[in-house]
């Protein structure tokens, strides 16, 4: 698949640091090149004290132009909280320059599929100038918040009626919104998005299907043996 | 024919063949001579014979002006000046056209170059046709020295200066000299790999004080103004009363008496000494002092109980402030520097968990003198603040405690766990944060934790730092406290947790096996930054000295002049100037003595006399010219414009404010000016106005760098842009100027910082005013390594200017 | 560092916020209650649109559409006379404030964004340099509330005294913009301040005190384990610290806690006895609003009627 082009989150540049420091998502005086490597962001990080994440090193890997940082799940992890942000005695941001990684990866459909949950936010939000939280993301909310919630949504209009508010928290944006994402290309990025993300299952499908006839022919499973219609078992 | 030219005469040098081998010499010789101008040429004129030559002949045909045709001035200059006095001329009857430099070097074509060195001694004579001989500028020098801050750093200047003969004054606030180093008990030697007792070395030199009769000190005492010039200042101080006469023996019945206990700044605030009593038991000068907010007699109630006990009589409740007024020729400031304020860094706790401490805090509880008798207790449990009071009281008193004294309280209360954490304050680009190393913490927390181990060999310390900077011969020490067993994690915490316990967790990453650890801790100390003390951010504004962002007393240049303050005659040192530690402390306060003397002695010191004179007739008093920035034009007391020539250094930026055209730098007039212009000038040249700083430097270099440019660049030394005018540059078109670069010393000295911004704005007024010539001005800094580009430079403009003519 | 003498009280957009509207209109409600009593200039206009954070921060949009979005929000806000954006939500209020800065800072940006606008036909959306103000222009209103102290003290009809309380503050406006708080980054004390001058009694120093809520955008959807271990590792320091009201300053993390409580007591067989907040319900509350026709604390999933009954508000 084709690479997306998002210039202002993600500028072409010679090296990772480079784009970061371009990035419309970092602030513009960034001190990433004056990192000391203190892990002061790694020890104050959420993330990185119940996961493997850690700021520094995903701020290392950027200074040393690895750009295998994009392939690590490391940087889905990131809670955006910006505790990094506030610490660093260096004026680095961990937090926006993971920001930029990740859209880096979306560009080049890494991570593309983490974003399926979410997608629809776009539309909801050029149609009620507002956003929600995602369908997926009811279903599940229905599931761990149970009764109470789901009893609280639908009371939801009468409620705010009578809290004195309109039953529905929908804004009076005059399509506006709506323009403004087709401007900015938002809708072409989202299209993208999604049929990338079709692509990627499809391909998950048939390679899961493959595996399955490996695991009968007994076939290495290496990457390029995934077309090979199969020979005599070569069993191990 | 002029008649006075008839008594001017030219000396070539040769320079062995330097000069003689690119330039046609006869040539110049035969054309100067018919236009009646005596020529005479040598070897080396900067030789003794070559001296000597030109001094015969100045006796011998009563020569009255004199053109060198040499090497640069800035290398033979004051050679040839004093050459010339020597024969009875005035220094300004003296040019030298840079004949090497600016010509033979750079210039390969001889016909080219010899033409041009025509037209630079033409120049130069055209010059001294309007040459006025100058007065010598000579001032006295108060042969005494006052020495602002009694700690380390101070005590050692001052010693220095009255060991070198010098009078000096040394001016303490606090009651005692001896500063921060004698709160901090112990120093760390790299060569012993030991701890030594701070006071046993500071207390001899403290008593060396009082000692020397050179040496007047006075302590309780602030540095009000400071008013004259560098080498004649005149210096108010504040002496605040002490309510205790120097009859004070020391005896100490006073304080034993006294009701009122306060807190103790010597010992990080705690509440253990008496409202009358000596800072610490070694203060010098021995004489105790009455804390004038706590007195209770002295604040309306009847006590007068330490009066009633002393057997001097030396207590005196009516004692009031004095004002002292001093006259001295160079002050040495080193007010030191105080602790930084860690609550600014609420993620570690200082101030709100009682067991966060600072490493001065430690250095008292470890002090034998100190709030703990020298033990190391958690501050959460420490029994009754009477229960300290007496016991510290006791060691006030008497000081033969021995260093066991902490046997007896190796309780519950001593901590186990010690994890001290450096750069708080330091190395830190967050808000209330100071960018620079202190460079003192990293030695202070290894000679800390060496002194906890060997105390308490069970405790277990750990350091957490970033980088670990033991430079030079302190690695021994740094190796030798690793051999203690003090554990050293690579990580800057992120934040500290108290426990229900009041023990403490530090979170950070181990970044070196890339763990996050949860560090337990009984204490924590915070090593946190040097910052500039209250004196020394006070004593920089009442003497108006350059600060760095950070409230440092700027030194003058960081590598050449690092203890010269931004004005003459003020000297810097210690931790006044940057965090430091006492080695480097010394060290600098010698130098600071030294160059204290230096400037004292020098005296009467000449002065540069290319400064600026002041017509009467045409100064309508607008006082537009006291915006100098440096401050050296005021009006004395007979209402007369004056210059300060101690203050002054020539730029010419008054020449620029007087709108009536009244003030003119000597040497560097007008008419001078304009002659040269029409001396030197040629059709198409390309006229550089070259400040005679850096710039006239670079110009130089290129010339020692074997590079060329064009033989019609002609170079003008000026002493900045800021004394051209249009008028000038009008004369200089008018004679055949292609173009005009303005070539200025980038801003790179605490000088050049003030007067590069306003020779832009001058260079760009005048732009303006020049109107289509505003196109042919050019502005380019010169920097000492960039020959290539500035011949390039002059390169590219001469060409250009050759398309315009 | 703002002081609180920068807080303004005239021309406020009350900028809505989407989860407050979907998940706790009390918190809006009981803002406006506290506001109208306090004598703050505001209005609440629905032109004004959602600020994108929650798609910008689950990596949706693109800087630039969030860029382009704040700044028709501004020119509503300017539109109506009121330049003062006061966001309900720490994630409007950086969202805002942040994109205000590009749009000034960055002359490419802007203007990409007003191209953007004039090839919509939206010339009225256009952004000139500094037409708002990223400081002086966008605050949260617990700031405004904090500025109000004193009168919510005097006006208050209902005391807190004896209440055990903490408070979280919310990362977004602290740890994002953290030139831009009042007081010291590092120990926010606005919800502690306000909730002081209502009687509570403030646990100020409790462990984790600085950790995030956990909801981290897509953590809580994408990496629901991790994100439910924050939570519960600040529920844990709060009833280690035998905290009863947490109090908090933004939507997200009111879910996190208020939501996730009882998933995390049944996922991790914990117990917790803190119920949850908004600093703006404490202060209606406190100023004698009705707990559900104001606060609207039927919206919650921790019920609070034990809370409200124990200190004599039911």
């Amino acid at each position: 698949m084709m690479p997306y082009v998002n210039e202002y989150d993600t500028p072409e540049c010679k090296t990772l640091a480079e784009t970061v420091k371009k990035s419309i998502r970092t602030p513009a005086s960034l001190g990433l090149d004056r990192c000391i490597q203190c892990g002061a962001c790694t020890a104050s990080c959420p993330a990185a004290r119940f996961t493997d994440y850690s700021p520094r090193q995903i701020v290392k890997k950027v200074l040393e132009n690895d750009h295998s940082v994009l392939e690590s799940e490391m940087i889905w992890s990131c809670f955006y909280c910006y505790s990094c942000n506030l610490r660093c005695p260096r004026n680095n941001s961990p937090a926006t320059i993971v920001q930029v990684l990740r859209q880096m990866a979306i560009n080049e459909g890494i991570g593309v599929e983490k974003l399926g949950y979410f997608v629809e936010i776009g539309e909801y939000l050029a149609e009620n100038g507002a956003s929600k939280v995602p369908g997926a993301g009811v279903k599940n909310m229905e599931r761990d918040l149970g009764e109470r919630w789901i009893k609280f949504k639908k009371d939801l209009e009468s409620i705010r009626v009578e809290l004195g508010l309109s039953s529905r928290d929908i804004r009076n944006t005059h399509g506006e919104v709506r323009a403004i994402l087709e401007g900015t290309g938002y809708f072409e990025r989202e299209k993208w998005i999604k049929t990338t993300i079709q692509e990627k299952s499809l391909h998950q499908l048939l390679k899961s299907q493959c595996m399955k006839e490996e695991d009968k022919s007994g076939d290495f499973g290496f990457e390029n043996d995934r077309g090979y219609p199969g020979q005599a078992a070569l069993i191990i | 024919m002029n008649t006075a030219l008839n008594k001017t005469a030219v000396f070539i040098c040769h320079c062995s063949g330097n000069i003689s081998d690119h330039i046609d010499i006869n040539f110049l010789k035969k054309t100067l001579k018919a236009e009646g101008i005596s020529v005479l040429d040598y070897e080396y004129l900067c030789s003794s014979e070559g001296q000597a030559l030109i001094k015969n002949k100045i006796s011998e045909g009563n020569l009255n002006r004199i053109v060198i045709g040499s090497c640069t001035p800035s290398k033979h200059g004051t050679l040839f000046k004093k050459c010339i006095q020597e024969a009875g001329l005035n220094g300004a009857m003296l040019e030298i056209a840079n004949l090497r430099e600016h010509c033979s070097w750079v210039h390969p074509d001889k016909a080219e170059a010899t033409e041009k060195a025509l037209s630079l001694l033409r120049g130069k004579l055209r010059r001294l046709e309007n040459s006025q001989p100058l007065g010598e500028i000579k001032v006295d020098i108060t042969p005494k020295a006052l020495v602002i801050g009694g700690g380390i750093a101070g005590i050692t200047a001052a010693v220095n200066l009255a060991d070198n003969g010098i009078s000096t004054y040394l001016v303490e606030k606090e009651s005692s000299i001896g500063g921060n180093m004698a709160k901090i008990g112990k120093v760390f030697s790299p060569d012993k790999l030991a701890e030594e007792c701070a006071m046993c070395s500071l207390s001899p030199l403290m008593n060396e004080v009082v000692a020397n009769p050179k040496i007047t000190l006075f302590t309780w005492t602030e540095v009000e103004s400071l008013s004259g010039s560098a080498g004649n200042f005149t210096v108010r101080l504040r002496k605040k009363p002490r309510y205790v006469h120097d009859n004070c023996t020391g005896c100490g019945r006073c304080s034993r008496a006294c009701p009122v206990m306060v807190e103790n700044e010597f010992n990080c605030g705690s509440v253990d000494k008496k409202a009358i009593s000596l800072s610490f038991s070694q203060a010098v000068p021995k004489t105790y002092c009455i804390d004038p907010d706590k007195c209770l007699q002295i604040n309306g109630e009847t006590c007068g109980k330490c009066a009633d006990v002393c057997k001097s009589g030396a207590i005196d409740f009516s004692q009031k402030e004095e004002i002292v007024e001093l006259n001295v020729g160079a002050v040495i400031v080193a007010t030191g520097f105080k602790e930084y304020d860690a609550t600014q860094k609420p993620q570690y706790g200082y101030g709100i968990f009682k067991n966060v401490i600072t490493q001065m805090e430690l250095a008292r509880m470890l002090g034998i003198n100190g709030p703990t008798k020298g033990a190391l207790i958690r501050p959460s449990d420490l029994r009754t603040a009477s229960d300290i009071i007496r016991s510290s009281t006791d060691t006030f008193e008497s000081d033969s405690s021995s260093e066991d004294s902490s046997d007896h309280s190796d309780d519950t209360g001593t901590p186990k766990r010690i994890v001290m954490i450096q750069c708080v304050g330091s190395r830190d680009e967050k808000e209330g944060g100071n960018r620079y190393c202190s460079r003192y913490c990293c030695m202070a927390a290894l000679k800390h934790s060496s002194l906890i181990k060997r105390k308490y060999p069970g405790a277990e310390v750990t350091i957490c730092y970033v980088d670990l900077r033991a430079l030079g011969f302190y690695e021994n020490y740094y190796r030798a406290v690793q051999d203690m067993g003090v554990r050293f994690v690579r990580g800057r915490p992120a934040e500290i947790v108290e426990k229900p316990d009041k023990s403490l967790v530090v979170r950070i990453e181990d970044t070196l096996n890339q763990k996050i650890k949860e560090l337990s801790a009984d204490l924590v100390v915070l090593s946190v930054a040097m910052i500039p003390s209250q004196g020394t951010r006070k004593i920089a504004g009442v003497l108006n000295l350059s600060q760095d962002e950070s409230g440092f007393i700027k030194e003058r240049h960081s590598k050449l002049k690092p203890v010269d303050s931004s004005l003459d005659g003020i000297f810097v040192c210690g931790t006044a100037q940057s965090p430091k530690d006492i080695t480097d402390t010394i060290a600098q306060a010698g130098l600071a003595s030294i160059r204290g003397r230096a400037f004292i002695t020098d005296s009467p010191k000449a002065l540069a006399n290319e400064i600026p004179t002041f017509n009467p007739l045409l100064c309508t008093k607008c006082e537009e010219c006291f915006k100098c920035p440096f401050n050296a034009i005021s009006l004395n007391e007979s209402d007369r414009i004056v210059v300060d020539p101690l203050v002054c250094i020539g730029c010419g930026y008054c020449t620029e404010l007087c709108q009536n055209g009244a003030i003119q730098i000597a040497s560097f007039t007008k008419t001078q000016l304009k002659a040269e212009i029409e001396g030197e000038l040629k059709e198409g040249d390309l006229l550089g106005f070259v400040n005679s700083g850096i710039a006239s430097l670079t110009c130089d270099n290129i010339g020692s760098s074997v590079l060329t440019y064009p033989s019609n660049v002609k170079l003008i030394k000026v002493p900045t842009s800021l004394v051209l005018d249009k008028d000038l540059l009008l004369h200089a078109f008018k004679h055949g100027a292609s173009s005009i670069l303005f070539l200025e010393d980038p801003p790179d000295s605490p000088k050049a910082e003030v007067i590069y911004p306003l020779t832009v704005s001058h260079f760009e007024k005048l732009k303006k005013e020049m109107g289509d010539l505003g196109n042919r001005l050019y502005f380019k800094k010169a920097y000492v390594p960039n020959t290539k580009g500035l011949a390039g430079a002059f390169t590219s403009l001469a060409r250009e200017g050759e398309m315009i003519g | 560092m703002k002081t609180i003498g920068d807080i303004p009280d005239r021309q406020l957009l009350l900028f809505k916020s989407c989860m407050v509207g979907q998940e706790y209109p009390g918190v809006e409600t009981s803002t406006r209650y506290a506001f109208d009593r306090l004598g703050v200039d505001y209005i609440i206009n629905d032109e004004q649109s959602c600020c994108t954070g929650i798609g910008h921060y689950t990596d949706i949009f693109e800087g630039l559409t969030t860029t382009a979005i704040a700044a028709r929000n501004f020119a509503v806000a300017r539109r109506c006379g009121h330049p003062n954006i006061t966001c309900l939500c720490s994630t409007c209020y950086a969202i805002n404030k942040e994109a205000c800065e590009v749009l000034n800072t960055d002359n490419e940006i802007r203007e990409k964004v007003n191209s953007i606008f004039r090839e919509q036909g939206l010339e009225d959306l256009v952004y000139e340099k500094d037409d708002m103000n990223s400081k002086a222009n966008f605050y949260h209103a617990v700031e405004i509330l904090l500025s109000k102290a004193s009168q919510i003290q005097a006006k208050k009809k209902f005391d807190f005294s004896g209440v055990k309380a903490a408070a979280h503050h919310a990362c977004h406006y602290y740890k994002v913009k953290y030139l831009d708080v009042l007081g010291n980054p590092e120990n926010p004390q606005l919800i502690d301040t306000i909730a002081i001058a209502c009687g509570a009694d403030m646990v100020r120093w409790y462990e984790d005190r600085t950790l995030t809520c956990g909801m981290g955008f897509a953590q809580l959807h994408l990496n629901k384990k991790t994100s439910l271990q924050v939570t519960k590792t600040k529920l844990d320091s709060l009833q280690k610290a035998g905290v009863e009201l947490m109090i908090h300053m933004c939507p997200n993390c009111h879910i996190q806690y208020d939501r996730y409580q009882p998933v995390i007591e049944r996922e991790f067989g914990a117990k917790y006895d803190t119920v949850h907040m908004n600093i703006a319900q404490f202060v209606a509350l406190s100023m004698g609003a009705d707990p559900y026709k104001v606060c609207g604390f039927q919206t919650h999933s921790v019920p609070l009627e034990g809370f409200l009954e124990k200190h004599g508000i039911i």
